[in-house]
């Protein structure tokens, strides 16, 4: 209850003029996701692997009594294995936590809203359906995840629809 | 709703289970005053609060209900059996009012005029006068209005017959220190501990170097010991909670199908996680129905088979190991197998050439196959042909076991295996693709070693198929790896022992081979995600004791998409066969186990376990050997002189064979274990019979152990002598 409340509290800040986004690596590119939805970040782990799983599940790892599934980013959008440590984000979302593996988890950034583009519409529709538009930094692009659309459940359903 | 009534609700059908129980108590003894304060007690509460709240139709009957009450806790109205019969209508009605409130949130429009009316007559004696005469002939006269039975119809539970006011009075004060908790709460509670324990076991290993981290880590172990097993016992609840409910239903089905039936009930102490026990509260019912509707026949029918016209229903639960059994066993009728064999081909169940083949205990377990009824009509009690098998059903679902044993004229016993807990199980890790794996220990009926040298020779191919000849008969394998990571390759890396796990999942068997054996541990079960559920081949996860995470293997699963199929019910019945014979060959089979230099057998069909423990486990009772092994304690036999050889060095290793004999548990101590094997039969030279004792086992005489000279505990007489002359050797 206490947590849903805070999250709230968060994303009402999150409407105003500033976004708080935690920005993750892989390989050169940057992602980011809204930190409302980040329930903690699991350093340097290496989750159990399962056979037979969908390409996109990144493995089993421990958190809190429950055994919770991950998303690959790496498999989801298509790069090989990395066989090293890698950096966990758990995240909320309606369904149950799960797990999103990163290369590595960078800093969070306090972003202007206004900064915020939708996804272009040359984007090819499975990347459109994964991404939620991207936020202009003086370096380059951070392409913002939605949290939502890589619940493992979901992605399943997909899969196999 | 409002929480005030909600409260109301759960009070008053707390308060009306109670009634109930007293009800069928007060029938066993009517002046029990206790009884009669308790039942009046709780209809009095109810109409109190009834009034309060408003409900009008309730307050009405209440205290129709009360009125009766208080005249025979006064004193001037006795508990006749219409008396009491009389009080369950009322009990019945106010439960069905309090549905509707819970349900519809007001009372009904149910007419209770009738009752209120029959409450009321009841509370002149006159009117008993005239019925009393009737309760002598009941046994045949059952369309009296009241439907009455003998008093002695019914029993109460026996054991509680002499205290039963005391053990109330200690409920009262129990019903004063207890609270009630919310079931979320509880098993979010479980899975703290579980973390809690996680993170000892880390600790544990971190701190082992630091002397002065020793003291504390250890109490931190033990304090987390104590907490884990106060939250699972916080969800445990004795066994009487759904025991109690049975006077009742054997009260009326006796009514109802004119039996004459006398319930007796044990072990109600016995205590069983709460959700397993919901679970089976339907199949104690319907055993519980079918014994009186089956098994127990009419008071005449009985008289003429020279059997006492009251039958006799008996309720047992005990733990046994990490199980508890529940029995439900009548001295009726038994079953008779020759209607079972006639209806099960008139069903097309099996066919008749197939059912000449069955033996008895074979065709009773037909009764458990869908759609199996052997009831002549079907009666308001049962019949529907929708019986064993769910019962079965609901049991196999928690994890639980029915067997039935019956025999005509003598009775019935039904018996349900039910594991202790669902959220902890034994597994066996196993290691296969460079992971652990658990194998719940409940599918696993044993283990088999193959060493790299005899892999290719051992493991036999049908074109793609692998197969092991296990005792004779060729079992399908399935390698998980190939399973798991659809490697095609036949060949295997050289120089790796293999190690097959013979499963029985479901009445699939197979060997399930895997690379490598870790210990078996008990397993905490965590739900995976739909995703990986989808995957079909895992029934959840666990975390193991050294942190790392292990898939949960279900092995009916497995079987399935290895194509280990049995399907139809003509397999299953011919599995049930084949499983009768597979346990009538193993009675022939034995353990063959060398004890300081000599060789002797021990029958297969008994071995419970085989341990390798150092020798300083085995503590003495006086001079007997004796084996703490899962906190039971187990004679450990030692006329081999193993124990003696290896004294003055409690490093050494020894094997204690765990057997079953009877309902207990001995162990034997022995050197090695040498192979499993069929005995032959010998016969006695000039008497040409079965010579006990002694069997052919690989071409050599070898005696056989017997289980029931392992000398009771405590030991009274020494059983020196009886293993040296059982293990003699005879070439």
């Amino acid at each position: 209850m206490s947590t849903q409340a805070a999250v709230l509290h968060r994303m009402e800040k999150s409407a105003s003029a500033l976004v708080e986004i935690c920005s993750v690596r892989l390989e050169q590119a940057l992602f980011g996701v809204p930190i409302h939805h980040i329930l903690e970040i699991v350093g340097s782990a290496r989750p159990q692997p399962v056979p037979l799983a969908p390409r996109f599940v990144g493995g089993l790892v421990h958190y809190r009594g429950d055994v919770l599934t991950t998303v690959s980013l790496r498999q989801l959008l298509g790069l090989p294995l990395l066989d090293a440590l890698q950096d966990i984000l758990i995240l909320e979302s309606p369904g149950g936590c799960f797990g999103l593996l990163v290369d590595s988890v960078g800093e969070v950034l306090t972003l202007p809203a206004a900064d915020h583009e939708p996804n272009p519409s040359t984007l090819d529709e499975y990347r459109k359906d994964l991404f939620s538009g991207a936020y202009k930094l003086k370096g380059g692009l951070l392409v913002m995840l939605d949290p939502e659309r890589l619940d493992p459940i979901r992605l399943g359903a997909a899969r196999t629809s | 709703m409002d929480d005030l009534t909600r409260e109301f609700l759960i009070e008053s059908q707390e308060g009306l289970d109670r009634m109930e129980r007293c009800l069928t108590d007060l029938e066993e003894q009517p002046d029990g005053t206790a009884l009669l304060a308790e039942i009046f007690r709780s209809v009095h509460t109810i109409k109190g609060t009834t009034g309060f709240l408003g409900f009008k139709r309730l307050e009405r009957l209440a205290h129709a209900g009360e009125n009766l009450l208080g005249l025979l806790r006064d004193g001037k109205l006795s508990a006749s059996a219409p008396v009491i019969t009389g009080l369950l209508q009322l009990l019945d009605g106010l439960r069905s009012i309090l549905r509707t409130i819970e349900a519809e949130n007001h009372e009904g429009e149910g007419e209770d005029a009738e009752l209120i009316c029959r409450l009321e007559q009841l509370q002149t004696p006159a009117q008993l006068a005239v019925m009393r005469p009737a309760l002598v002939s009941t046994a045949v006269t059952s369309a009296s209005a009241l439907e009455m039975l003998p008093v002695s119809a019914l029993s109460a539970p026996e054991e509680c017959e002499p205290d039963a006011a005391r053990s109330r009075a200690q409920a009262n004060s129990a019903a004063e220190s207890t609270l009630r908790v919310d079931v979320t709460l509880l098993n979010r509670m479980m899975n703290l501990v579980g973390e809690l324990v996680l993170t000892r076991n880390q600790v544990l290993q971190a701190t082992a170097s630091d002397p002065a981290l020793t003291l504390l880590s250890r109490r931190l172990d033990m304090v987390t010991a104590d907490l884990r097993e106060s939250v699972m016992k916080a969800r445990m609840q004795p066994v009487s909670n759904i025991f109690s409910k049975m006077p009742r239903i054997v009260r009326d089905l006796s009514q109802t199908l004119h039996r004459r039936v006398r319930l007796q009930m044990e072990g109600q102490e016995t205590e069983l996680d709460k959700s397993l026990l919901e679970a089976i509260k339907d199949p104690l019912t319907h055993a519980v129905r079918n014994a009186l509707d089956h098994g127990i026949e009419p008071p005449a029918v009985r008289e003429a088979a020279g059997k006492a016209p009251e039958g006799t229903l008996r309720l047992r639960a005990a733990q046994q190991g990490s199980h508890v059994i529940v029995e439900v066993s009548d001295d009726g009728a038994g079953i008779a197998v020759d209607k079972i064999r006639a209806k099960a081909i008139e069903c097309g169940l099996i066919t008749a050439v197939r059912a000449a083949q069955l033996s008895e205990r074979e065709l009773l377990q037909l009764i458990f196959l869908p759609g199996f009824s052997t009831a002549a009509q079907i009666t308001s009690v049962s019949g529907r042909g929708v019986g064993m098998d769910v019962v079965r059903t609901n049991v196999e679902k928690i994890g639980g076991k029915v067997e039935i044993d019956a025999r005509v004229g003598k009775g019935t016993t039904l018996r349900l295996r039910i594991p202790l807990t669902l959220a902890i199980i034994p597994a066996l890790i196993v290691r296969s693709v460079g992971q652990s794996f658990a194998l719940p220990q409940g599918a696993l009926s044993e283990l088999v070693r193959i060493p790299p040298e005899q892999a290719a020779s051992a493991i036999e191919w049908i074109e793609a198929a692998p197969l092991y000849r296990l005792r004779g008969k060729l079992l399908p394998l399935v390698f998980l790896d190939r399973l798991l990571v659809l490697a095609t390759e036949r060949e295997r890396a050289a120089g790796r022992d293999h190690f097959i796990a013979v499963l029985d999942a479901d009445g699939r068997r197979f060997g399930l081979v895997v690379d490598g054996l870790a210990d078996p541990e008990e397993i905490v079960v965590k739900p995976l995600s739909a995703v990986l559920k989808d995957i079909g081949l895992y029934s959840g996860a666990t975390v193991l004791g050294n942190g790392d995470l292990a898939l949960i293997l279900d092995p009916g699963a497995i079987a399935m998409r290895a194509g280990v199929a049995m399907s139809g019910e003509e397999d299953t019945a011919r599995h049930t066969a084949d499983d009768a014979a597979t346990t009538a060959a193993r009675a022939a089979e034995y353990l063959l186990v060398e004890a300081a230099g000599r060789q002797a057998a021990v029958p297969l069909a008994e071995v419970l376990r085989i341990e390798q423990l150092s020798v300083s486990r085995i503590e003495y009772i006086g001079y007997r050997p004796v084996l703490n092994f899962a906190g039971q304690l187990l004679p450990v036999e030692d006329t081999g002189g193993v124990l003696a050889a290896v004294q003055n060095n409690p490093e050494a290793q020894i094997v204690v064979v765990i057997c079953r004999d009877g309902s207990r548990h001995v162990g034997i101590a022995v050197s090695h274990v040498l192979d499993v094997a069929a005995g032959g039969d010998l016969l006695d030279a000039g008497t040409s019979q079965r010579s006990s004792g002694v069997t052919l086992l690989r071409n050599r005489v070898t005696g056989v152990v017997d289980l029931s000279a392992v000398a009771q505990l405590p030991a009274c007489e020494s059983a020196a002598g009886e293993w040296s002359q059982l293990t003699e050797t005879v070439r």
